[in-house]
This record gives structure tokens, sequence and C-alpha cells, in this order.
């Protein structure tokens, strides 16, 4: 692999300097779990919030001004473009200081990085999408995306995951694609309570059971790395090739666009280059830290 | 045709371009030699200097550098950017193997994105190298595709000739700021004979050689091989400062400090030997030492050579120099199997 070509992605800096961050404001924050949180924000700058462009499987950069940044992939879709999200799960400084924001805040936002889902690629093909945890927010950037342009897409499963039926985020999504009658959507949980009526079991072993056909069929996968780095055989059972599976990629990253050094594997910044892969790639990496 | 000067005059040319430059140059006066600011008079470094301790990349990817500053009013956040910009810096005695490391460092910072931090400081720069004399016995740099006289990633360089140096304009910018600077004479064809023997004699002085052919296949060839790397790094004590003070590494982290109100988000170095370099919160893919090692070696020998063409070493020696343990890089790559040969 050489540099990413980045100059067709879109851009916005904020005063010409890719590292300053624009002013954004916290318009809605939902609590998905005790942990997880997805924040709705908008550009202070009016005329930034209108221009903005992104696609879907592109990440941020989100300052808590004070204690720093972390990074965050855009859970909302660009077809829905009136505010954006991300989802956040509270483990660290930043993260926890992001919890105890509430609606008005202003926080800083670089971006988009990172490369997208391949929507051509994606066009005319059966989806099936597997997530687990948190790790569903990237997929629903993509998904609403599909299901706002449903007739370019043929079949679409979705198989998703958490431990416990506390542990499942984007319940409302969920909801919503449950009574979509173009999605088969299959929810599952490791460990049930006396209320929980889905399916019990991981995500791997459910997607088998699920048994989406590998013909004209492109998966794509998150979660965390454990369910990652099991789902993928799965899906080879099934008949798909690593070139059919997608993933993105999770990398402590500071700068975002391929200079701090710490997301590098081989040749590729996951943060430039990524964080979309298909397995095909990820089997080429010089290393199998990913 | 080159020019020269006497060494005595040395003082007088950089104060000449004080005028128009921050003049950096060696010195000790932090208690390492770094490139600092010169003081307008002590020239005693042509005397002791063999290369500073710190690199010069400093001078362009500072330890500590402020990003930009944040305060919060009754608006909301207002975002300045940093205070210092357009510095004009001349920096006297670059060796040619850091002036290498820059051309290597100008890679990544404009490759995909542009630094703009890095950038402006490179573009307003002039390097003025001073070939070396008396290279130290960690010193491989001919081995690594430059010498201790190479004038080719400096504006403007300097050649040992005895009481004089001879010098060379290498860049159009090196040319204009030597006929901007006037008064200087011409070399003679008996100056560029004895800056010619100079050459000669700095490059026999180097006498650790590395050989690098099929380095970037042979590490992709034994990178699975846990053994190996964990011998090699066995006596490491993830110190970091073999890539710190590395004039090719430029990895960075990301903080910020409010200070009675004031924010400043800054960069500061970092290194790929520190564990928590790349910890997430659930995992760290190279929480084992000898994971961070072949990250250092493969980044430097495999990988940069994969995405530039180019290895990312320049053979300056600090990392054997400044080793508390004596972890030795061309041992190392001396060290990493051939296992194409051996299969054979």
């Amino acid at each position: 692999m050489t540099v990413s070509d980045t100059t067709k992605r879109p851009q916005f800096f904020a005063q010409d300097n890719v590292y300053m961050p624009h002013i954004v404001v916290i318009e809605k924050i939902i609590e998905e779990t005790p942990g997880v949180s997805t924040f709705h924000f908008n550009f202070k700058d009016k005329k930034l919030a209108k221009e903005f462009r992104f696609e879907s499987g592109q990440f941020g950069q989100y300052s808590v001004f004070g204690l720093g940044e972390a990074t965050f992939c855009i859970s909302s879709s660009p077809t829905r473009p009136d505010h954006l999200e991300f989802a956040v799960q509270k483990v660290g400084r930043v993260t926890n200081a992001l919890h105890r924001l509430g609606v008005g805040a202003e926080i800083g936002f670089r971006g988009p990085y990172g490369n997208s889902f391949p929507l051509d690629t994606l066009k005319g093909k059966n989806l099936v999408f597997v997530g687990g945890g948190i790790g569903l927010a990237p997929l629903r950037s993509l998904i609403w995306n599909v299901i706002d342009n449903r007739d370019k897409y043929n079949k679409v499963d979705i198989v998703y995951g958490a431990r416990t039926p506390a542990d499942l985020c984007f319940r409302y999504d969920l909801e919503a694609w449950d009574k979509d009658k173009t999605i088969n959507m299959v929810t599952t949980v490791d460990k049930g309570d006396d209320a929980w009526k889905g399916k019990v079991g991981l995500v791997p072993k459910i997607l088998e059971e699920v048994s989406p056909s590998a013909k004209d069929a492109v998966a794509i996968v998150c979660g965390p790395p454990i369910m990652i780095r099991f789902t993928f055989p799965a899906l080879e059972k099934l008949g798909f090739k690593p070139a059919q599976m997608l993933t993105t990629l999770e990398k402590r990253m500071k700068c975002g666009i391929g200079k701090c050094g710490r997301c590098n594997i081989g040749d590729v910044y996951v943060c430039r280059d990524g964080p979309v892969f298909s397995y095909k790639q990820i089997k080429d990496f010089v290393s199998s830290e990913y | 045709m080159a020019k020269k000067a006497r060494k005595q005059d040395v003082a007088q040319l950089l104060k000449k371009w004080s005028q128009q430059f921050t003049v950096l140059a060696p010195s000790r006066a932090s208690g390492v030699a770094a490139m600092t600011e010169w003081d307008g008079k002590d020239t005693s470094f042509l005397e002791w200097y063999r290369n500073t301790v710190v690199p010069p990349k400093a001078s362009f990817l500072p330890q500590t550098e402020e990003m930009f500053r944040f305060r919060k009013d009754e608006e909301g956040y207002q975002i300045e950017p940093p205070s210092k910009n357009g510095q004009k810096q001349l920096l006297f005695g670059i060796r040619p193997c850091d002036a290498r490391a820059m051309a290597i460092l100008d890679m990544t910072f404009k490759d995909a994105y542009q630094d703009p931090y890095y950038l402006e400081k490179r573009k307003n720069a002039v390097l003025v190298g001073l070939g070396c004399t008396n290279p130290c016995q960690s010193c491989f740099c001919t081995s690594m595709g430059t010498s201790p006289t190479d004038p080719t990633d400096v504006d403007i360089m300097l050649i040992d000739i005895g009481d004089h140096f001879l010098i060379e304009e290498v860049t159009d910018k090196g040319k204009e700021l030597i006929a901007k600077t006037g008064g200087l004479k011409e070399a003679t064809k008996n100056d560029e004979a004895e800056a010619e023997k100079s050459r000669e004699t700095a490059y026999n002085k180097v006498s650790r050689k590395l050989d690098t052919a099929g380095i970037k296949d042979k590490l992709l060839d034994s990178f699975d091989d846990e053994e190996f790397w964990s011998q090699t790094a066995a006596k490491c004590i993830s110190c970091g400062i073999c890539t710190l003070l590395c004039p090719t590494c430029y990895c960075f982290d990301i903080n910020d400090e409010v200070v009675k109100g004031e924010g400043t988000r800054f960069r500061s170095w970092d290194s790929c030997g520190f564990p928590l370099y790349t910890k997430m919160p659930m995992e760290n893919p190279r929480s084992e030492k000898w994971r961070r090692v072949r990250q250092k070696v493969c980044h430097k020998y495999e990988f940069y050579p994969m995405a530039f063409d180019v290895i990312a070493c320049t053979g300056c020696g600090r990392c054997i120099r400044l080793c508390p343990v004596n972890w030795d890089i061309t041992q190392v790559i001396e060290s990493v199997p051939d296992r194409v040969k051996g299969a054979k």
C-alpha cells in the first residue's frame, strides 16, 4: 500500500489548519446504556453546518477543551444531515468528561477523517451487518444510509449483540429496523434476563444460525476486537471470501491524519488509510496487531 | 565557484546573518549539546562540536510545541492560532546526517495532510551544514547513503580546510544568502583540492559499516519470529531515548493544559517504546516490550521504505551513543536472519 490519496475526501479545516478544531454545540444526549451515550451536535458556524459533508465510516477528533481529544466515528448517516451524532463509552478522561456535559455545551470537532465504506462496491449487493455493543455506531451510519437509498441495495441482514439486554445500544434503531419489512433484524445477548425474549448466544454463533448466503453479499463487521476476530472465521464458514468482509478498526489515535504515529501497522496508518478495511487487506497487513 | 571564510571570521558571519534570521548554533548551555539561539559571540563549538545530543529536528518539531490557545468567554470558546509564527531560523553547523534526516521527516509532514507547524518553519529556514572532521565511533552515515561532508540536504555547506572553511552554495536559497552576505573571498583551486582531501579523510574515518542490502524483505520474513525479537529486546529498558533523540523519529502526543483560564493545546515528542503509546481502554496491541522494539526497528528499516522508498535512519549513531544499556541498532540489523539464504 502506498500513501492514500486523501484529496478526494471532504476537507473542512478550521483556520486553514488541520489541527484546529471547529466549535460544535451539543444539541441532544441519549443515554444508550449506563456507560454509553449518543451525542447529537451541530457546528456553531451556521454556514459550515450547511456545507459540512462526510461519508459513512469516517471519524472525527472531539475535544473537551482542557482535557484533550478523543476519536469517535460519526454515527449518524450523511443522508440525514440536519445534525451529526457520535456515541461514547465512558472509559477514560475525555470520555468521562463528555459524559458530564449537558445540552448546549461546546466541544471541539476536527474532521471528517479516514476513508469510508465503499458505497459503489456495495451497490446491488446483499448486505450482512454484524455488530457488537457500541460497535454498532459506525454500522448504523451505513445502515441508515442504505435504508435511505433502499432501492440501490439488495437483501439486508443485521445481526447485533451485546453482553446483556441492558448493554444493547441504539434500541430505537433496533426497533425501527425490526419493524422494517425489507430488513432481517436479529438481536442477541450473551446472557439474557427474565424479560428477554430474543436470542441468547455470542454474535459469531448466532450469525452462523442466521446463515446468510455469501452469494453477491458483503459482510460489514464492527464490534469489540474479540468479536471481530471470531466473526471472520464464522463468515468464512458461510462461504464469504476475505474480500467480501469489511470492518472498521479501532486504534489509539491522536492526530487523525497519519502523523503522530500510534495507529501505525506496517506501512498503514489506520487513521489515514482506514479505518475501513476488508479482511483481505487486514490479512495482508505486515502485523497481526490490528 | 565556491567561496571561503576564515574560521576566526565565523562570528562576524553569524552576526550578519542574525540581522535576518534567528541564528541557531551548537551550544551546551542547556546541559547537553543542542542547536540553541546563538549568543552573538561564542564560536567555541568549532573546537568541541562533533554532533549535538538533541537532533536539529527540535527546531522544527520542538519537544513541546504550542498548537493553539483557547479560552472561554460569554460567547463560548475562542480559538487562537499560536502566537509565534513566521520565525526564520538559520541552523549553523547542522551535520549531513541530520540534514538528511530533515529531508526524511519532510516526507511524513508533507504527505496526505500538510502539517502547518513543521512546514512553516521548514519553509522559512536555512540549513548551513558543517562537514565532520571527527566522526564518532558510533557513526555509520557512509552506510546509509550519506557522508560526513554530503551537501545534498543543506542550503550551504562548509568544509574544513585548515584555517578556513570552504563554502559551497548548494541550493538557490543558499546562493541568494551568500550573494546577500557579500564580502566572502573566492575559493582557489588549491582550496578546492584541500576540501577534497578533507572530504576523503572524514569519509575514511567512519569506521562502522552496516550492510542494509535486502533488509526490508529480511525484516518482513522475520516479522513473526518472536524468539528473535524477544532476544533483540531483552536488555531494552523502554526508556525511549533512542526514539526521542532520533533525528528521523516524529511521533508525538497531543495534550491540553489550562492555567488561570488560558488554555493551550500542545504536542510533545512521544515514543513507540512506551507501553502507554498504543494503550486503548480495552486492549493494547503492543503491551509487550518485544513488540515495541520490533515496531521501532521495522518502522525505520521496513515500513518507511515501503511507504517512501527510503530507510528512516541516517547513521547518525545517537541511538547507539545514548542508549543506557548499549543496545546497538547496527548489531540488530546485522542479526536479522536471512531466511532465503538460510533455506538454500
